[in-house]
């Protein structure tokens, strides 16, 4: 799966937790999912079993740990397909 | 650090003089803490509700007296308080001293708040007990959210083995909502009860699962405190 594909659909399961739709409208590699998308620390572990489920992966805990950015989300994800 | 259940001591006095609050059967909720303590060595994770900024703090004092934590500093609770409320005002400065600390930034850097969990979990497994609030933060509706449920929590549980939850449920009978302080000369009504959250999940599912479980078991003795109150 290209990386470009991976990023969309990150983007679209985390577009029901952005709390700053203006952000996810700039949104790129870069884009911190707390601070620029303000998406609720809280709700992250909810973000990333989405992941999971959608692209029939394993994240452990430890993995959520290198997850600021959108950027970081798609290169763990594209690692585990 | 060794000389916080002095200080420990200082401020349940000036907490009591002052504030006026008073913890309702505290000689019965010590005692079963105690049971609890001896019942195993199994590491216990202690999971409040959150309401005020001084839930820590009362939560050690309604588990513990003054003259207790004297007695036995080994045995304080550490805590894991939320950064940006360091230094507000002088009370919540001493209060940050005087507890054992390991400061949290809620929503921060992940990497930050992983090193954080894995202090927590290094602590419980060489016999230290931790209070940790799987809300994450004060309730903003009063009540326990059972879908606030910190992942973090969770992964501490499933990382220790054989881990109890003790489950505290402390609440100010006139604490209608969220507050930092509950009001002056409350009387805090405390229940406890002590699980030990198991899952069949994995990963980042297991540990959502196992801090679901304290949330709903907070939810219910919630449920049972406004049952009573009738």
């Amino acid at each position: 799966m290209e990386q470009s594909e991976v990023m969309e659909r990150v983007v679209k399961i985390l577009t029901p937790w952005v709390k700053d739709e203006a952000a996810l409208s700039q949104v790129s590699m870069e884009t911190n999912i707390l601070e620029d998308l303000k998406v609720n620390s809280a709700r992250l572990v909810d973000v990333v079993i989405a992941f999971e489920d959608d692209f029939d992966i394993e994240i452990a805990d430890e993995d959520v740990d290198q997850v600021n950015t959108v950027g970081d989300a798609v290169n763990l994800i594209c690692g585990k397909l | 650090m060794l000389t916080s259940p002095l200080w420990l001591a200082f401020v349940v006095l000036a907490i009591r003089l002052y504030f006026r609050y008073r913890i309702a059967d505290a000689k019965a909720v010590r005692a079963r803490y105690r049971r609890i303590r001896a019942q195993s060595d199994a590491p216990l994770l202690i999971c409040a509700n959150h309401l005020t900024l001084v839930d820590s703090f009362l939560i050690a004092w309604a588990l513990g007296s003054g003259g207790y934590w004297l007695l036995h500093p080994d045995e304080l609770p550490w805590n894991t308080p939320e950064s940006t409320n360091f230094g507000k005002t002088w009370f919540s400065r001493v209060l940050i001293y005087v507890m054992k600390c390991i400061p949290i930034t809620r929503g921060g850097a992940r990497e930050d708040v992983g090193f954080v969990l894995d202090r927590v979990k290094t602590l419980l497994m060489n016999g230290e007990t931790a209070l940790i609030f799987p809300e994450a933060g004060r309730s903003r509706s009063g009540r326990v959210d059972e879908d606030a449920a910190a992942w973090g929590v969770g992964r501490i549980i499933g990382s220790v083995p054989g881990c109890r939850v003790l489950c505290v449920y402390l609440r100010g009978r006139k604490q209608a909502s969220w507050s930092d302080f509950p009001e002056k000369g409350d009387t805090l009504d405390v229940s406890l009860a002590c699980i030990e959250p198991k899952s069949d999940a994995r990963g980042v599912r297991r540990s959502r699962d196992l801090a679901q479980q304290v949330t709903r078991q907070l939810a219910r003795m919630e449920e049972e405190y406004f049952n009573a109150r009738q």
